[in-house]
């Protein structure tokens, strides 16, 4: 498997009134191409900072982040920009969307902005729209952002960080405003893309969200202190509750 | 005296007359007869006029606005007119002539008064000591212009009326009519006005904007408070004490700023008028409280959605229950617009009061600044000539010494033009000369008189004076009047109205009305082959010159430098600079104009500097958002900036529309102050206020914004976590 995002030492600090606050500590980090990393660990351990350090969000003070053979530290705004909008998606926890564009225009908006993308508008609202088939949300495309449900929304974040074909996926708690149905349909996309291929890395606080992953990173204090490598996961009943069983048990010996 | 007093012995013997003082004016034929710093004086047209310091029957006021009780012998004040295009200092020497008899004069400065104010044709008028009159009454050449001003306490102003009837040369002017005098001062005074109130409302909107988003970025706050149990009115009055320290703070800083710059507007409307400044600082403070009385309504309105909002809505920054409020209007996939444009004009018609609100402030102040460019261009446009009884031509006359001799005898006119076709003729210019001529005459319908001023062209035929009803008179019985001479006359087109000439009195019809600054807007205009009779009431604005072969603006300026050489006079224009000379408006409203420039330039840049602001602050969320997706710096900074730009097209655009009737509708109000006057057409300069101009706004909005917009890159793809 090809390594997608790599990495090594990152450390990264705040000065908060002259106080240095250490948020994350010499992290080593590997993801390869068709991973589904999920991040976990108590509140304030840095897993959201991990993942917009790793993602090209925010800048790391120390250390490398290698994605897609790149060195991002080495990238400028304008580039590391690029990078993030040809090359990533990104889900959150809120659905954050631009209240002044309707459902579909939210989602095709990153394609538009493309210069790698040479499809004409028509096309590129045509494979918004085949996007929003395939989450189920075809019927809302020119709703307005305000007449869809919670669920609806989330699954329209996803097609719009699925739009410019990534290679890879970062959600910040992407089921965190949801309720278990919703999310349950949510993961189960994510879960979908993954098997088709793109690279997901999720931060979460549940462990039902996590066992649908292939590996779960956990988080104290700045610093990776544990890993569970879970394998893919095949949709089945019976394994997701073995793998939560087998997921918790591992989370309480990390002291979760 | 050489003064005939039957007059005011008549006015005596009248019953209800308490009062009765006279003016008397001796004439000082021309500005040559003053010589200052080694110079004869060629700064104004008019004849000018002495008043004597024992004859100081109205009040006299300096310019500091102290009443004048005296003047020293070997001294004078002067009014505006005076010295008008003259850099001239308190103290300074001029020496009066006549002939010979030289009067070395001090000068004491700018005296106030409503009958000697400045107006459109107002003559110079000089206050001496009764001395110094002496000398003047002694060597002056004639006393053809010399007249009086009686004024009277009376009762009943129809004795009056009638009595005075009965004198060819006289005529009555009630006390309220006087204000009439100080109309162009009003102008300036109402544009001034006019631009304030613009200002304040541009002011208000933009406060209101300020404190409605100030109050929406602590929603976070206030719906914390909510939640721990603090009342509405307890939050709401937080805000409103805030708001209350703020403003009164700003008012009295406003206040104290606004006493110098109060003094310096008022001033520069003042010149000739006296202005009641007693109150003013009692105006201030009212003004400052209703500025805060008004801020807190304001306030009061912007915090009254405190009380519908939940705590948890409120945490949501202000959002009720529904996520987002807005609707899509637009659809990008369906758009060839470039992202940034169609983004741009999304927002725009998504938030259709506020950018409107933006484009009316844009609209008004590139209108302001248009609109008195297009003024102050009209106001000395050759378009105007005619309604001063000039013909548009390509050289004015206006020295008094040169055509004098047709008011001592009308039929000197011939002698005048011939004298001007020989002078053309010697200094090898081909052209043609003519003259409109005014005497005051008694004129009857009915039972009405009036004395009315008759007005006839000679030499060129004036085909610029048009009828705005009817037609111009085309046989020798025929009159055009103006509108408020048929109001004087009760008359209306098609009657017949008797005209007394000298001696003889004739009948002539009524065919059409006409508009006029003349005389207040009180004329008749005569066909040319009337003969008219002098009086000592007259008006001309000297000898028109139109010049053969319709030579370039070159050439005549070479023309009229040889016509000054030849009638060794300074006072030769274009018809344009007369009607700047004759109005006086056209430099002020030019002053004005850059002042609106500056103002706008100002305007513009607070209107974009806090509105976008106050945009980026709200939408903090989404510019995040856009940069955590891969927008670039570059895209959102071309967005914001795009938005500002629409609104300046767009005011642009409704201003271009609107432009020139508003100019129209306000030329002719403000000409319809002065005098009798309807349908002038604006002159405009396509480069100023269609290029310029707008550029200066576009401009402005451009380099706003964008500095404004930078502000954005301080937001971070990461600052997605810490939004709500």
């Amino acid at each position: 498997m090809n390594t997608v995002l790599q990495a090594k030492g990152l450390c990264k600090t705040y000065v908060v009134n002259k106080r240095q606050n250490n948020v994350l500590k010499n992290i080593d980090l590997t993801v390869s191409e068709g991973d589904m990393v999920a991040v976990m660990g108590p509140s304030g351990s840095g897993k959201s900072t991990l993942l917009y350090c790793v993602s090209g969000m925010d800048r790391v003070t120390a250390g490398e982040v290698i994605f897609n053979g790149k060195e991002t530290a080495s990238l400028n705004d304008k580039e590391l920009a690029r990078v993030r909008l040809d090359e990533m998606g990104f889900i959150f926890q809120q659905m954050y969307m631009m209240k002044n564009l309707s459902v579909l225009d939210n989602i095709i908006f990153p394609a538009v902005k493309s210069k790698n993308n040479k499809e004409t508008r028509a096309q590129t609202e045509e494979r918004g729209r085949a996007l929003m088939k395939r989450l189920g949300i075809e019927d809302v495309g020119s709703n307005d952002i305000n007449e869809v449900s919670g669920g609806q929304l989330q699954r329209a974040c996803i097609c719009r960080s699925m739009i410019n074909s990534p290679k890879i996926i970062f959600a910040d708690e992407p089921t965190g405003a949801l309720n278990r149905s919703s999310s349950d349909e949510v993961m189960n996309e994510l879960l979908k893309l993954n098997n088709d291929g793109t690279t997901v890395m999720c931060v979460t606080h549940d462990p039902k969200v996590a066992a649908k992953c292939s590996r779960v990173l956990y988080l104290v204090d700045g610093s990776i202190v544990g890993e569970k490598v879970l394998g893919h996961f095949d949709s089945e009943e019976k394994s997701l509750r073995d793998r939560e069983r087998e997921l918790n048990g591992w989370l309480m010996e990390q002291g979760w | 005296m050489p003064y005939d007093c039957e007059l005011e012995d008549e006015l005596k013997a009248l019953d209800g007359v308490d009062y009765v003082g006279t003016e008397h004016h001796y004439c000082i034929e021309s500005s040559k007869n003053f010589t200052y710093k080694g110079s004869k004086m060629d700064n104004f047209i008019d004849i000018a006029y002495t008043i004597s310091d024992e004859e100081m029957y109205l009040k006299f006021y300096d310019e500091e606005n102290n009443t004048v009780d005296g003047v020293e012998k070997g001294c004078f004040y002067s009014n505006a007119a005076f010295i008008q295009d003259i850099d001239v200092s308190k103290g300074d020497i001029f020496e009066l002539s006549f002939d010979d008899n030289k009067l070395s004069l001090k000068y004491m400065g700018v005296i106030k008064c409503p009958t000697i104010a400045h107006e459109a044709t107002a003559s110079p008028y000089l206050l001496f000591d009764a001395e110094d009159i002496k000398f003047i009454g002694e060597h002056k050449k004639n006393d053809i212009f010399d007249d009086k001003d009686v004024f009277v306490n009376a009762a009943d102003t129809e004795k009056i009326d009638k009595l005075v009837e009965k004198y060819e040369n006289a005529y009555v002017m009630p006390r309220d009519e006087i204000k009439e005098y100080f109309l162009f001062d009003m102008v300036a005074a109402y544009i001034m006005m006019m631009i304030s109130a613009v200002l304040m409302v541009t002011v208000f909107v933009v406060l209101r904007f300020t404190i409605m988003f100030t109050i929406s970025e602590e929603y976070r706050e206030i719906g914390v408070m909510k939640a721990v149990g603090v009342d509405n009115g307890s939050i709401r009055s937080l805000y409103i004490a805030k708001y209350l320290v703020i403003s009164i703070v700003g008012a009295l800083i406003g206040y104290a700023a606004s006493l110098p710059l109060g003094s310096m507007m008022l001033d520069s409307v003042s010149q000739n008028m006296v202005l009641e400044c007693g109150s003013n600082a009692l105006i201030g403070l009212l003004s400052s409280a209703a500025v805060v009385a008004l801020i807190m309504l304001f306030c009061y309105t912007c915090t009254r959605r405190v009380n519908k909002l939940s705590p948890i809505d409120a945490v949501r920054n202000g959002e009720t229950g529904e996520r987002f409020k807005r609707k899509s209007l637009l659809r990008l996939g369906s758009s060839r617009l470039p992202s940034n444009v169609f983004m741009s004009i999304n927002d725009f018609v998504s938030a259709p009061k506020q950018f409107g609100i933006i484009t009316v402030i844009f609209t008004l102040c590139l209108l302001m600044m248009t609109l008195m460019s297009n003024l102050a261009l009209t106001l000395k446009s050759e378009n105007m000539a005619w309604l001063f009884g000039a013909a548009e031509c390509d050289a004015h006359i206006y020295d008094t010494t040169y055509f004098v001799d047709a008011f001592v005898d009308y039929d000197n006119y011939k002698d005048i033009l011939a004298k001007t076709d020989i002078m053309l003729e010697d200094i090898g210019i081909e052209g043609e000369s003519g003259m409109t001529m005014g005497f005051r005459y008694e004129v009857d319908h009915g039972d009405k008189t009036a004395n009315e001023f008759c007005y006839v062209s000679k030499g060129l035929k004036n085909d610029l004076v048009t009828a705005d009803e009817g037609t111009m008179p085309q046989k020798r019985d025929e009159v055009a009047m103006t509108g408020y001479a048929l109001d004087d006359l009760d008359a209306e087109i098609g009657d017949r109205v008797s005209i007394t000439i000298g001696d003889k009195t004739d009948e002539y019809i009524i065919t059409g009305k006409y508009s006029s600054f003349l005389n207040g807007g009180h004329g008749i205009f005569m066909h040319p082959d009337v003969d008219l009779v002098e009086n000592n009431n007259f008006q001309s604005m000297g000898v028109n010159i139109k010049f053969d072969g319709d030579p370039d603006d070159e050439t005549k300026d070479e023309y009229i430098e040889k016509i000054k050489k030849a009638i060794d006079s300074e006072k030769v224009c274009t018809t344009s600079e007369l009607v700047k000379t004759a109005t006086q408006m056209s430099d002020t409203l030019n002053s004005v104009k850059q002042m609106m420039m500056m103002i706008t330039v100002i305007v513009t840049l607070m209107i974009v500097i806090l509105m976008e602001r106050s945009f980026i602050s709200k939408e903090k969320g989404e510019i995040a958002l856009m940069k955590a997706v891969g927008i670039p710096n570059s895209s959102i900074i071309a967005q914001h900036t795009l938005r500002f730009v629409i609104s300046a097209v767009l005011a642009l655009i409704i201003s271009t529309a609107v432009l020139m009737p508003a100019s129209n509708a306000v030329m002719n109000f403000v000409s319809s102050m002065i005098g009798d006057v309807t349908g002038i057409k604006c002159n405009y300069d396509p480069l100023e206020v269609f290029f310029i101009c707008p550029m200066i706004l576009v401009g402005v909005t451009v380099i706003g914004s964008w500095l404004t917009a930078l502000y954005t890159k301080t937001i971070k793809a990461s600052d997605t976590a810490s939004i709500e």
